[in-house]
């Protein structure tokens, strides 16, 4: 009996443990920032606007930067795409893509 | 014995129990009401603070949005604006050719009321205390903050000639959308055949720098149609045209402005609609007189115009002021290597809410944003042409400098450039104010 109440109490312990952990502060997810530079015309979160984002895979939004940063004559777009490096691409997309 | 052990572990554990669980039920509450009026749940982030937001400009509005969208429920914002609704100045020239109504440019507070929690005070912040960190409305109300962002947008300086109310209202700007853009409207459409509309530009750095040469390309088109013989005069004290010089020229052979560089105003003649400049003085039908700018009076009021006495300097990682702790300047009060621009507003307030989300919880701002400028100018009813650059953080200079390869203007002006400007602008306003 007193055992099982110690037990009981240990599992309520460590059931409570992440939940305590919760109330410190979550950092920001990487490369939320750098996406939002979408959302003035592709809408907040990638919903909405010129035409939506949301919804697509990391390899569909990098591939599609990477042939916008090749084509010519430049739109407003191509000409966006060309202000990103490799990496800040591939970041972007990364977190645009968890926004399912 | 044993019983009071088990009692302190279970109260032990329990009181933190009930303390985090209590917490978080109550922010998945708020999470569900939250729900039931937006597309996205606010995120769980522990963060809390209390922020104020000075002004519900593109760039106000913006900053107040996303602290609560990203930083959750935890973080009181409370947004402080005189007017009851913000009216675009990015599309207005449209209204100058009877295009669109102000009707049409005005954008309420409602959506981040109601959708993100945004507390919504009408009013006119007076005082700035950067010690007692709270800011004092006209009407004594006080309001504490953490961390305060002020966005008040640009003020104009008044010309000789201009001082009185019955002047400004014979020779507007029209330069802040509103009861002056409908008034300019009114005067375009009084004006006789063969009448001239004079516009003069101030020197650099102004709100939307290609602006002022949209704007007479649409009245010139606008004339071309309905006012047979008249024509646009524009005299600008910058030396070339600020932006998107080729579409502009294109437009000004297009329409036949007359455009006079390096001209500036001593005074105006508010009587007989004569302009004072430093080539002598030229008259017009309309007189369409856009002042030099300055941040608006609260920032130069509360000793924050540290940027020559007009603008405030800021660490443009978190758009804090140089002068005062846990102060933020942000959109066109701001003095940067950035354009002043709505677009680019909304992504400053953007980096400044992430800056201030890190600031409240102990950690440092994203030591590499990016920021980007874009807008569509109308050269015709139908035809727009675009610009656009993209800017990233230089650690050595500290400031943002535009990406080369991103830089550029349209080739050539065209009607799907104007359908997209309108998609354009939709999505934009949605981003900042729904």
């Amino acid at each position: 009996m007193n055992q099982s109440k110690i037990f009981q109490g240990l599992v309520l312990a460590l059931a409570v443990a992440p939940a305590f952990a919760q109330t410190t502060t979550t950092a920001p997810p990487p490369g939320r920032l750098l996406a939002s530079n979408c959302f003035q015309c592709h809408g907040t979160n990638g919903s909405g606007g010129v035409d939506s984002i949301r919804g697509e895979s990391v390899s569909e939004i990098y591939n599609e930067m990477k042939e916008m940063q090749r084509k010519t004559p430049p739109k407003m777009m191509d000409m966006h795409a060309r202000g990103y490096t490799d990496a800040e691409i591939k970041l972007l997309a990364t977190y645009l893509a968890t926004l399912r | 014995m044993v019983k009071r052990r088990d009692f302190i572990k279970w109260t032990g554990a329990a009181g933190i129990g009930l303390t985090a669980a209590g917490w978080s039920a109550l922010a998945a509450a708020d999470d569900r009401r939250t729900r039931t009026a937006t597309t996205s749940a606010f995120p769980t982030t522990g963060i809390k603070g209390r922020v104020v937001v000075i002004g519900g400009g593109m760039g106000g509005a913006t900053v107040a949005k996303y602290l609560r969208f990203w930083g959750g429920t935890g973080v009181d914002v409370t947004l402080i604006e005189r007017d009851s609704a913000y009216t675009s100045s990015i599309m207005s020239n449209l209204v100058l050719n009877g295009s669109r109504t102000i009707n049409s440019l005005q954008f309420g507070y409602g959506n981040l009321a109601s959708r993100y929690g945004v507390k919504i005070v009408k009013g006119e912040v007076v005082t700035i205390d950067p010690v007692g960190r709270a800011v004092t409305l006209a009407s004594g109300t006080r309001y504490a903050y953490d961390r305060l962002v002020v966005a008040p947008g640009v003020d104009f300086d008044v010309l000789p000639g201009l001082e009185t109310a019955a002047a400004q209202a014979k020779v507007p700007h029209a330069w802040t959308a509103g009861p002056q853009t409908t008034a300019l409207r009114n005067m375009i459409t009084a004006m006789p055949a063969g009448g001239v509309f004079v516009m003069s530009i101030p020197a650099k750095p102004i709100r939307c720098p290609p602006g002022p040469y949209e704007r007479a390309c649409v009245v010139a088109d606008w004339l071309k149609r309905n006012r047979s013989g008249a024509k646009v005069i524009v005299l600008d004290a910058n030396a070339s045209i600020m932006a998107e010089e080729h579409s502009f020229l294109e437009g000004f052979a297009l329409h036949g402005v007359e455009y006079r560089p390096g001209v500036s105003i001593n005074s105006v003649d508010a009587a007989t609609l004569t302009l004072n400049t430093s080539e002598g003085n030229v008259r017009g039908n309309v007189l369409n007189v856009i002042p030099p700018h300055r941040a608006g009076k609260v920032i130069a009021a509360n000793g924050l115009a540290d940027a020559g006495g007009r603008w405030s300097n800021v660490d443009v990682l978190s758009y804090e002021t140089r002068i005062a702790p846990g102060i933020h300047v942000i959109g066109d009060a701001s003095a940067t290597t950035q354009p002043k621009a709505g677009h680019i507003a909304n992504q400053e307030a953007k980096v400044c809410a992430d800056a201030i989300l890190r600031l409240l919880s102990g950690r440092a701002p994203d030591p590499s944003p990016h920021t980007n400028s874009a807008c569509y100018s109308p050269i015709t009813f139908e035809t727009a042409s675009w610009l656009t650059v993209n800017f990233a953080y230089d650690p050595v200079s500290k400031t943002m400098q535009p990406v080369p390869a991103s830089a550029g203007e349209a080739a050539t002006r065209s009607k799907d450039n104007f359908e997209e400007m309108n998609k354009w602008f939709t999505a934009l306003m949605g981003d900042s104010f729904a």
